[in-house]
């Protein structure tokens, strides 16, 4: 029965780095970019919605405000930051939205302050007893949302035809090019798209876990994830978000415990700290090193 | 000298080489020729170490080389120029062809040491007179080599192989782009490097005036498979070749 | 390397080491955090700048010379800590460096953030060596006998750090390895093609700048007199990355002029806004103008500051004789053609 709420809890927070993830793959997908930002747009995505019930309209409103400025905040990213850069080395353009994260992180810092702010109530309080195991609505709510908003965009991507130029953008530009397809403005609603999705995101998660500046940490988690589901595999990053979330949630709740059980009984080490937080990344090189390509990734899309 | 036996690489289901078996002995040029995709390439990379055969025995000096990795090959005396010329950044003739020298040689530290104290390279100075020079390319000798002209490039590739001073040089096209008279000029250096260096010469060419003018021996390949090998004189009138080139039945 | 050269940089560091004798103890921490954090960003423009490895992890590398130096130092191995300290991290580089054997480019990158991340966790947990989130606390150098306490010594010694890196980065530059490690960036295909062990080269890449990161972090470990894991988090590896690229990558001046910018700035900074009074928001104002200035730079002067200053400095050249005009190395290659002259 632990065992199973764990895993709730875990496909929560999960589904909500699938939905963060999912921003990542999208603009690397369409400009070769690897957004070092997005934990910017989750950070800022929660801190809008913050600052619009604020402004005393009701949470679904502040919402969907705080989408489409987190839709402005991305095309503007790339259009002033990364549109001049086009032709820079890889480094400069990773350096460059580091240099976008710590800038938008320094503007939250500056306007909202470094503590923890208290956020709105979207979902009511309390719980709901499923199959023996207890879930608060706010897990539940924004674990199922941000799965289905995760799922609808998928089939967005799959199915409209604004997702096949975003596809054909992203498989061949110039081709896409060729064939009329706008492909500066397809990389802008790439980003903008990407922004809003992780903007969502942060508002889900400052939900959960309340809101502060180390909301913009969550933007690095979204490596491990990309790389697990294969990097430019949209669907891939879904299931690798799921499944690192539920992987963190058993680290954290049973394997913790036990380790440090062990040690104190055989070492002098007592406490083995986050170890929740280092597992991606460890698995991240555990699966660069075995399999490059990721789990869902196909041999050849980027390694030569 | 190079003794490869039965050579075959595949690409999945493609055949890109066919049990090929080439012989070239000290001081000799042989020119490997061939339509396009005839495996000539696939060949050179194979002797290089960059493939592995799928099948077949490569032996140098009499020692089975299959497996072993390029700068395993060079420091054996096996060095092998580029069809296409990469751009390498900034980096100047010099350092390119002092590269090529010092992955067969190795330079004492004390000698390093000491060049750098008195603010002379003794190396350079050398490479300069016997390379740089006679390929024309001492005036560069400190332009970086994405400034130089297509021709210059291939020269410089060309003065990196020669600097590890091989006994196996593999020429990957070295005339292809260069104009004719440029062309002539290369082929006649490539005997004299044969001469002073004594090593031996395996050249891919499309050219046949240079390969007549230069080369012993010429093996000609067709889809993967050797299909002539003799004198450049006796090449053209071989029906096989003609068949292969110019389809005659 | 000329002999000129050698001299040149030479009487810098003389005049380097004159200086500090000359300033006080505010200009003495500015000047020892400079050079260190010179040291470390031209270990780190090795092997990103030179060789075309990106990395995340020079923080980590950082803390091993820091918490190597620090337990040699605490158990009474005097100056030799800080070589060891450097083997330690030479060591370590070169693990963190083995991913990149089999990876290229982004994915590497991507493994060195997760080294950092499980460097960073190491310090925490590994109480017994490391103290844990506490810090280690790190008894003053003995040389020869004497404590060093002034902070004129620790700079001086900070110096000569320096200045041995410096030497031995020109050195590299002049060796096969060195021109090996340009080759390698530029194309790894055509690296291998021509001969070069290219995983070789790598690791070795990895581990000379392991060992001057390690020395950097020797130096640092003892003029703090700490050691603990949040002063070697992945925000200071940002720095360092930061630090080459305003710099100029593979530009070793542009290193050192990297440095003193990412070290000094936050400090002009603090002192504007100090005279400004507001004290409340300072925090963000640095780090707003550090993100801001990152982005600035690379979209108007992607090259760094070194391309910058050879910029102005060439137009210099052209104002003072404007009527020659330069012959460009383009024009003379279309008059001479390529010519074989000296064959026949």
């Amino acid at each position: 029965m632990y065992t199973l709420q764990l895993a709730t809890a875990g496909l929560a927070i999960g589904s909500v780095y699938a939905l963060i993830a999912i921003g990542v793959v999208l603009i690397y997908k369409c400009s070769g970019v690897v957004n070092f930002a997005q934990g910017a747009f989750v950070m800022l995505g929660a801190y809008f919605t913050y600052a619009i019930t604020r402004l005393g309209l009701t949470p679904v409103i502040a919402v969907v405000f705080s989408t489409v400025l987190m839709a402005i905040a991305g095309a503007a990213t790339e259009r002033l930051v990364l549109r001049p850069m086009l032709k820079a080395p890889v480094v400069a353009i990773m350096m460059v939205t580091l240099g976008v994260l710590i800038f938008l992180r320094a503007v939250a810092l500056a306007v909202w302050g470094p503590d923890q702010i208290a956020f709105p109530k979207l979902f009511p309080d309390g719980a709901i007893e499923i199959f023996g195991i207890f879930i608060t609505y706010n897990y539940l709510t924004a674990g199922s949302l941000s799965i289905c908003l995760a799922l609808a965009f998928l089939a967005f991507y799959r199915f409209t035809a604004i997702g096949l130029m975003q596809r054909c953008t992203a498989d061949n530009s110039r081709a896409a090019l060729a064939i009329g397809i706008h492909t500066s403005n397809q990389i802008s609603l790439a980003w903008s798209m990407s922004a809003a999705l992780a903007g969502l995101g942060g508002t889900l998660l400052a939900t959960l876990n309340g809101l502060s500046l180390g909301l913009s940490d969550i933007g690095l988690i979204a490596f491990p994830v990309i790389v697990l589901g294969g990097l430019t595999s949209l669907p891939g990053a879904v299931v690798a978000g799921l499944l690192l979330g539920v992987l963190q949630a058993f680290t954290d709740g049973l394997v913790t415990p036990m380790l440090e059980g062990f040690l104190r009984a055989y070492t002098t080490i007592y406490s083995v700290g986050a170890l929740q937080q280092v597992l991606p990344y460890a698995l991240l090189i555990l699966v660069l090193l075995v399999r490059p390509q990721g789990i869902f990734g196909w041999r050849g899309s980027e390694r030569l | 000298m190079l003794e490869a036996t039965g050579v075959t690489i595949r690409f999945g289901g493609v055949v890109a080489v066919d049990a090929l078996d080439v012989i070239v002995r000290a001081g000799e040029i042989v020119a490997l020729i061939g339509p396009n995709g005839a495996g000539k390439t696939s060949f050179i990379n194979c002797i290089t170490g960059a493939y592995l055969p799928d099948d077949g025995q490569v032996y140098w000096k009499g020692e089975n080389v299959v497996g072993l990795t390029p700068n395993a090959l060079t420091r054996r005396g096996i060095g092998r120029t580029f069809q296409n010329v990469a751009s390498l950044h900034d980096l100047t003739v010099l350092d390119i062809v002092k590269l090529g020298y010092g992955l067969r040689h190795s330079m004492p530290l004390r000698a390093v040491v000491l060049n750098a104290l008195r603010g002379r390279d003794s190396v350079a100075d050398e490479l300069n007179e016997t390379l740089l020079h006679p390929l024309g390319l001492a005036d560069f000798r400190h332009a970086p080599i994405q400034s130089l002209s297509y021709g210059h490039r291939k020269a410089v590739d060309l003065a990196r192989a020669l600097a590890a001073q091989p006994q196996l040089l593999l020429l990957d096209e070295p005339v292809a782009g260069l104009s004719s008279s440029e062309s002539r000029s290369l082929a006649a250096l490539i005997r004299k490097v044969r001469d002073r260096l004594g090593c031996a010469v395996l050249l891919i060419e499309h050219k046949m005036d240079i390969v007549n003018s230069t080369c012993d021996r010429v093996i000609v390949m067709a889809a993967g498979a050797k299909i002539f090998e003799g004198l450049p004189a006796d090449v053209q009138v071989d029906p096989e070749v003609r068949r292969v080139y110019l389809g005659e039945p | 390397m000329s002999g000129t050269r050698l001299w040149i940089s030479l009487l810098v560091a003389a005049a380097a080491c004159i200086l500090t004798l000359m300033l006080g103890r505010f200009g003495n921490y500015l000047m020892h955090a400079v050079v260190i954090a010179s040291i470390s960003a031209l270990a780190l423009n090795l092997l990103t700048g030179f060789c075309g490895q990106i990395s995340f992890a020079q923080a980590a590398l950082l803390g091993v010379g820091a918490y190597t130096a620090g337990n040699l130092g605490n158990a009474g191995w005097g100056i030799l800590s800080i070589p060891l300290a450097g083997m330690a991290s030479a060591a370590a580089g070169a693990l963190i460096g083995l991913p990149a054997l089999r990876l290229r480019g982004l994915y590497f990158a991507m493994a060195t953030l997760a080294a950092q991340f499980i460097f960073d966790y190491a310090f925490k947990i590994l109480d017994p060596l490391t103290h844990g989130v506490s810090g280690l606390v790190i008894k003053p150098l003995t040389l020869l006998g004497y404590v060093v306490q002034s902070d004129r010594a620790y700079a001086v010694i900070a110096i000569i750090c320096l200045f041995v890196t410096w030497l031995t980065m020109v050195f590299i530059g002049e060796t096969t390895l060195g021109r090996a490690f340009l080759v390698v960036r530029a194309n790894e295909i055509v690296a291998k093609g021509m001969g070069i062990d290219v995983a070789r080269t790598k690791l070795w890449a990895f581990a000379i700048s392991g060992f001057f990161a390690g020395v950097a972090g020797a130096l640092l470990a003892f003029t703090t007199r700490l050691a603990s894991p949040e002063a070697f988090g992945l925000s200071l590896s940002i720095d360092y990355v930061a630090m080459i690229i305003v710099g100029g990558l593979g530009s070793l001046p542009g290193s050192l002029l990297g440095a003193a910018f990412v070290t000094l700035l936050p400090e002009l900074i603090q002192r504007v806004g100090e005279a400004l009074n507001i004290a409340d928001i300072l925090s963000a104002a640095r780090e707003m103008a550090f993100g801001l200035l990152i982005i600035v730079f690379l979209i108007f002067e992607p090259r760094g500051l070194s391309a910058l200053l050879h910029r102005l400095t060439s137009r210099d050249h052209a104002n003072i004789a404007p009527k020659t005009p330069r012959p460009t190395s383009e024009r003379r290659r279309s008059e001479l053609g390529l010519k074989f002259e000296k064959v026949e």
